[in-house]
């Protein structure tokens, strides 16, 4: 893999927000992968995974709305960049060509 | 539906959890996330289980994402940040004073320092003997009589009382009998002449000393088994795994080692003590008996737990007088006591009958100058720093007008001395590391310091911080109420006023100071008085040996080879050395004797021939005891000058005396000779031929002055190898025990004399200091009068003359003290000095010189500088 420094949290979290987008935020982000997964997701996590993202550069922010069920309070969304786009499909490319390799007899014998 | 589940609250706490820890920069989001996600959960499971997870959920902020403060471009100022500037500030103002400030350090370090070592041989004095589990139900047992009208009291007591106290008073839980002895101990070739007792098998359990091997209840029960100290057992088999091993005592009775204790400690009385005998082993002596009539036995009882020690002592204080009833004529006085173990060291003196306050005087004493030395220094302090306060001034107006209350002005102060006396601190723990073996070798103590325990740390900072608040908290008071208005305005005090402030300081200092050296003067007056007193004898030249092993039996070879062969030019036996007093008696009667006469006590002494050649006595009448020429004279008597007024004697030559079961006649008159304390006076003496109960175990022997001391010496080593080669060859020089009289004496003195000069040190620090203020305060009034043209001399006087005043007045205030507690002193002594006008002159002229030579050098570059350069300063 090219990068490095994309953690699988985060790369889930970044496919989530290009998924999600434009209203990608860590609620929806969370509820999202919660259902996805079925696994327990804390928006702490997700958070700290997106500052992260936004800190590398794959990921911009702006405040957005506020709600009653927030209190009043803005959410922040997230959007993916060009970098982190492009970062996507390199991830992506780089799976798709490993799992191309796989002799089909083989990947039928696991489903 | 929906209205209610807007009515759902998140748990508050949480909440406030949150926002306690969550950076305010994303909080919103971030309680804004939670809120709804909280919101969406109570919509599908309910609120219990939102409530759990919006726990979970809140503490999955913990990060140090969401913890971390955003920096800002904006100083954000916290309770540090003052401290911070505090110390930075007391930091450079230490920096641009070097000198006040060194000088303001090494006044309080030396201070610490000195009370530090006073106060750890208050401590070790303090701990004396009081160590043991069972100290508070310990006891010694003292004796109390009236003899003429004299009462008396004395620890030893008689060899049957601890058997039965034990036996008849169930009060007594145990009781030891104790009885030192110097034996010749030896293991193979090694032989040693050693310090021990004799002792009960209970002994041990009344003072629970380490017992390294060995069991306590049984290890002096056995007939003979010995108990041995570790370096005893170095010393003797080489290791200190010594159980089993034999040695012999006195060439005669084998014992095997049945414990080993641990090397006695410092502070206890029985810190000699290399060895333990069981009692069994014990036979008195011919001249002691097992009667209640002998006192010669230490008795030491421990009482039962919750017994109360006054209702004993009324129990059994007529114990002895009970037995000695028919024994001696009067009982009626005689009593017994216990005294308390924690009594025994600083409550110890005999007077009058009764124990009182004895080393706790001194105790007293030095703290009292611990605290005088570390208030001196304080003063120092105080006044340094109050003196030069307008230096700070404008910073007090500064920080004021910027919106500093008094009570952090005057926090900044103190913690400026609170950092300079730790500085002062960590001085002073090296001085005393320093001098801690000097001051051992003074005191005669072991102090250290227990650098590696916490309470010792702890001390030293409780210490460091009662030091600086003692020395800082007023100058920080008298900074802090500056005036802003009228500092900034450039209102200064006058000259005057600021000294006047400091003037009482100084006085007081130095009162204390003159106390003290009134106190050095008068000690060493007094040791010199006694020290030159004549005490009848020619102590050079003289040399004692204990008579032990085979010397006794060969003791006429022994003398006619050290005569012959020219190391002595006369050699007797005698009944001890004549530096110490061996016996006293009482019951004399001659012709002529009243009944009270029986209660005269004489001091005892006995010799066989030429006494007053071998010791150096004068003759005032008749001639020497001499058992060979005249073979009736193993029951003759010399009297002292004092004896012979006792007894009220016209023609004393001739004359018989009854005593010890023996009549004595009287042969010749001494000159009057000190026996024992050099402080004392002389008590009647009776020196008498070896007829009596007491054996002469000892030779005194003048040594040949015409030889080396050196050549004399191996001539009576080879002698006494020869004719008793299974002991050592040990003496005593009368000179050497004669000066031991004065070590007492001696060591408060040169203690006075040490802290003393340590006060006058920092006293001086201070006036110097104060000294150099004044001067520069002044700079301008000094060069406006030598242009005018005054002398350097009066300039010099007019800056001195003043603190020659304080110390007068410090004179007046100090000398009556001194005096005081000076007459207190010397009234311990009956041979003593009169406190003259010599003193007080001396006194006077002293602290006026060092008060004179300390400002001066101030006053003298004052009065030199040059007009030009001091008024041309601004």
């Amino acid at each position: 893999m090219r990068r490095s420094d994309l953690g699988e949290f985060e790369e889930v979290v970044l496919l989530a927000v290009a998924a999600l987008s434009p209203s990608a935020y860590s609620v929806s982000i969370a509820e999202e992968l919660e259902h996805e997964t079925g696994n327990a997701v804390s928006t702490g996590a997700v958070h700290a995974a997106l500052q992260r993202l936004e800190q590398k550069g794959y990921l911009r922010s702006e405040l957005g709305e506020a709600t009653a069920e927030r209190g009043g309070r803005r959410k922040r969304l997230f959007t993916v960049t060009a970098l982190g786009g492009r970062v996507l499909s390199d991830v992506r490319a780089v799976r798709n060509r490993l799992w191309d390799r796989i002799i089909p007899n083989i990947r039928l014998e696991w489903s | 539906m929906s209205s209610l589940h807007r009515l759902m609250k998140p748990p508050r706490l949480a909440d406030r959890l949150l926002t306690w820890f969550c950076a305010p920069h994303l909080r919103e989001e971030v309680l804004g996330d939670l809120h709804e996600r909280y919101a969406l959960r109570v919509k599908g499971r309910g609120a219990a289980k939102a409530n759990g997870r919006y726990w979970l959920d809140v503490l999955a902020y913990v990060r140090p994402e969401f913890i971390r403060r955003q920096p800002s471009d904006y100083p954000q100022p916290t309770n540090t940040t003052m401290l911070r500037n505090y110390l930075k500030i007391a930091w450079r103002n230490l920096i641009r004073e070097k000198g006040y400030a060194s000088l303001n350090m090494a006044g309080l370090a030396v201070g610490m320092a000195a009370s530090t070592l006073i106060f750890l041989w208050i401590q070790s004095e303090l701990t004396y003997d009081r160590f043991y589990s069972k100290t508070d139900r310990l006891f010694q047992v003292y004796n109390q009589d009236v003899f003429s009208g004299n009462p008396m009291v004395w620890g030893t007591t008689p060899l049957p009382l601890a058997p039965t106290l034990k036996q008849n008073y169930p009060d007594v839980e145990e009781a030891t009998r104790y009885r030192p002895a110097s034996l010749l101990l030896t293991a193979g070739d090694r032989k040693m002449n050693v310090d021990g007792a004799y002792a009960d098998p209970s002994f041990l359990n009344l003072f629970d000393f380490d017992l390294l091997a060995g069991n306590r209840e049984k290890v002096l029960s056995g007939a003979n088994g010995i108990v041995i100290t570790k370096s005893l057992a170095e010393k003797l088999f080489g290791t200190s795994d010594a159980i089993g091993k034999t040695l012999q005592i006195d060439h005669k009775d084998s014992f095997s080692v049945s414990g080993v204790l641990d090397d006695l400690p410092n502070n206890t009385q029985f810190n000699k003590l290399s060895f333990l005998l069981p009692w069994a082993y014990f036979i008195p002596p011919g001249w002691d008996s097992d009667g209640w009539g002998s006192n010669n036995n230490y008795t030491y009882v421990l009482l039962n737990d919750k017994v109360n020690a006054s209702a004993v002592n009324e129990k059994i204080k007529h114990v002895t007088a009970e037995k000695l009833k028919g024994v001696i004529e009067d009982v009626s006085h005689r009593q017994i006591f216990l005294h308390p173990a924690s009594k025994w060291h600083l409550y110890a003196k005999e007077e009058n009958g009764q124990l009182v306050d004895g080393k706790i005087v001194h105790v007293r004493l030095f703290s009292l100058i611990a605290g005088l030395i570390l208030l001196v220094a304080a003063v120092n302090f105080i006044n340094l720093t109050t003196a030069r306060s307008e230096k700070r001034a404008k910073e007090v107006g500064v920080r004021k007008v910027a919106g500093a209350q008094k009570q952090s002005l005057v926090f900044q102060f103190i913690s400026e001395s609170l950092l300079l006396s730790f500085f002062a601190g960590l001085l002073a723990l090296l001085i005393v590391l320093l001098f801690m073996p000097t001051f051992n070798s003074l005191t005669d103590k072991q102090l250290s310091l227990e650098l590696g325990s916490v309470n010792f740390w702890l001390g030293a900072m409780a210490f460091v911080l009662f030091t600086g608040l003692l020395a800082g908290s007023y100058p920080a008071f008298v900074l802090a109420n500056f005036q802003p208005g009228k500092v900034m305005k450039g209102i200064h005090h006058s000259v005057n006023s600021v000294f006047s402030l400091r003037k009482g300081l100084v006085i007081t200092q130095f009162s204390f100071a003159i106390v003290l050296i009134i106190g050095t003067l008068v000690i060493n007056d007094q040791i010199q008085y006694a020290q030159n007193r004549d005490n009848g004898y020619d102590q050079n030249n003289l040399l004692f040996m204990n008579m032990t092993g085979d010397l006794s039996t060969h003791y006429a070879p022994f003398q006619q080879e050290m005569l012959h062969n020219g190391a002595a030019v006369s050699v007797s036996k005698s009944l001890g050395p004549i530096t110490s007093l061996n016996s006293r008696q009482w019951g004399l009667s001659w012709p002529g004797s009243t009944k009270a006469d029986k209660d005269v006590e004489f001091d005892r002494f006995a010799a066989d021939e030429s006494f007053l050649k071998t010791t150096g006595t004068r003759l005032i009448a008749g001639r020497d005891i001499d058992v060979r020429s005249y073979p009736t004279d193993s029951t003759a008597v010399l009297l002292n000058e004092t004896a012979v007024k006792t007894m009220h004697l016209k023609n004393p030559i001739g004359t018989s005396i009854r005593f010890d079961s023996h009549d004595w006649h009287v042969v010749g008159i001494v000159k009057d000779f000190i026996f024992a304390s050099p402080y004392e006076p002389i008590n009647p003496v009776v020196v008498h031929g070896p007829a009596g109960s007491l054996p002469l175990s000892w030779i005194s022997v003048r040594l040949n002055p015409a030889n080396t001391t050196a050549q004399n010496l191996e001539i009576a080593e080879t002698l006494a190898k020869k004719y008793n080669p299974g002991y050592p060859f040990e003496y005593i020089f009368a000179d050497e025990s004669y000066k031991a009289k004065f070590a007492d004496e001696q060591r408060t003195g040169s203690l006075i004399s040490l802290f003393t000069g340590l006060t006058i040190i920092i006293s001086c620090l201070g006036l110097f200091g104060l000294a150099a203020y004044t001067a520069q305060q002044r700079t301008k009034e000094i060069g406006v009068r030598k242009v005018l043209g005054a002398s350097v001399t009066s300039i010099i006087g007019l800056l001195t003359k003043e603190f020659i005043q304080l110390v007068g007045i410090a004179f007046v205030i100090g000398a009556p003290i001194g005096w005081w507690f000076m007459e207190k002193w010397l009234q311990d002594y009956s041979y003593r000095i009169a406190i003259g006008a010599g003193v007080f002159l001396l006194t006077l002229v002293s602290a006026i010189l060092i008060v004179t030579l300390t400002v001066s050098v101030q006053a003298i570059k004052a009065a030199l500088t040059n007009p030009v350069k001091s008024l041309r300063s601004e």
